[in-house]
């Protein structure tokens, strides 16, 4: 029953299901499970680093700059960007070429950006709060992509009508998903 | 004539919505009103046009991820004022689209076809074409918004309409999905010169970084 409400509360969390948010780059992510995977686990890590930061800028920041917000979660983001392809270029420089395009697609869009305004919206003023959000927006990103990776196969297939073949068909799926998430809710 | 189909391609051929597949969050889930369209299409309109027409500024020589970096920080710095003047033209809208409205800033367009599209092309072409996108969003943005408004709140522009059908699920996210594939679809059995296998973010693919 406790996995059951958690797979619940995970489903209700999840951005891309109840907020859209991050679909232009699952789409972008799409085109191979190994794709979809990398770029998701790249996506959790920019969620729950970046929270770390919404959490330290909200509490310096005085209510009448809110509109700077916007401005230092990017600087937030661009530093874990240049930090994570550093890492990246000094763990394992045969494979750069290949894993830094992770990291390219998965830095600023909505997915990233759209968890640290959902968080700060929603946690209280405590760092643990933040980080727990989005590590949560992460797997919820993940939960998506396997959601999207079981039918993707199928919504490409010649099976599908041409014109609604791929991305329109994805569209229409994730929106019967959607459906039945908010129903749960 | 190709080189100007290629300029305009963006507002049908190339539309970056039912194309390219960009800056659809905020259609699915604040494109459920006229009003609420007018606001985002302000935003997107203002913020990607002076965004990316200061970004081509940006000297070539530097790497992808600066140059990334650079256009996010020029588009939250334009955001500052446009969403100044948004609160005297849309009082109470923005409050409605509440994060949408910043993340216009991080969209696609901005971010990623900025570098690979618009700067590779000289700054005469590159503000035709750009108008082009933006224009293309505009409208799809517009139809999706009045068609959802129509079926789900019987209101267009807020007044009421004789309308016998509601289909209020429409107005959710849920609705906007739906309705947002059924578009592409109808469009790509409408424009033939788009390939079934387009792909996300404008023709870009995760191997293309």
């Amino acid at each position: 029953m406790f996995l059951i409400s958690e797979f619940v509360v995970l489903l209700g969390a999840n951005l891309i299901l109840t907020q859209a948010l991050g679909l232009s780059t699952l789409f972008i992510a799409a085109g191979s499970r190994k794709n979809l995977l990398w770029t998701a686990l790249t996506i959790s890590v920019f969620t729950t680093l970046g929270s770390f930061g919404a959490c330290l800028i909200n509490g310096l920041l005085p209510d009448k700059l809110y509109d700077i917000r916007l401005l230092l979660y990017i600087l937030v983001i661009g530093a874990i960007y240049v930090i994570l392809l550093t890492v990246l270029y000094f763990s394992d420089r045969k494979k750069f070429g290949t894993t830094r395009k992770y990291v390219h697609v998965s830095a600023f869009n909505c997915a990233v950006m759209g968890t640290l305004f959902t968080v700060s919206e929603k946690s209280a003023d405590n760092m643990g709060a933040y980080v727990l959000a989005g590590a949560e927006a992460g797997i919820g990103f993940i939960l998506a992509a396997f959601i999207l990776t079981a039918a993707y196969r199928r919504l490409c297939s010649k099976e599908v009508p041409a014109s609604f073949r791929g991305f329109p068909a994805m569209l229409v799926y994730l929106g019967i998903i959607s459906m039945a998430v908010y129903a749960l809710l | 004539m190709n080189n100007r189909c290629s300029i305009l391609d963006g507002f049908i051929t190339g539309n970056a919505v039912l194309s390219g597949f960009m800056v659809i969050s905020p259609i699915i889930v604040c494109g459920n009103t006229i009003m609420n369209s007018l606001a985002l299409i302000y935003a997107f309109s203002a913020i990607t046009f002076l965004s990316v027409t200061i970004g081509s500024f940006i000297p070539k020589k530097l790497s992808f991820g600066f140059k990334t970096i650079i256009h996010a920080v020029i588009a939250s710095l334009v955001y500052i004022p446009v969403k100044m003047a948004a609160e005297e033209f849309f009082p109470g809208v923005i409050e409605r689209i509440g994060i949408y409205f910043m993340l216009v800033a991080v969209n696609s367009i901005i971010v990623v076809q900025s570098q690979t599209k618009f700067h590779n092309m000289t700054k005469g072409k590159m503000t035709v074409s750009l108008i082009c996108h933006i224009l293309g969003f505009d409208v799809v943005m517009l139809v999706i918004s009045a068609v959802r408004e129509l079926l789900a709140y019987g209101t267009f522009c807020g007044r009421i309409v004789d309308a016998d059908m509601f289909i209020s699920g429409l107005g959710m996210p849920f609705g906007g999905f739906i309705l947002l594939g059924l578009a592409c679809g109808l469009y790509r059995s409408i424009v033939p010169s788009v390939k079934n296998d387009d792909i996300a973010g404008g023709g870009s693919n995760v191997s293309d970084f």
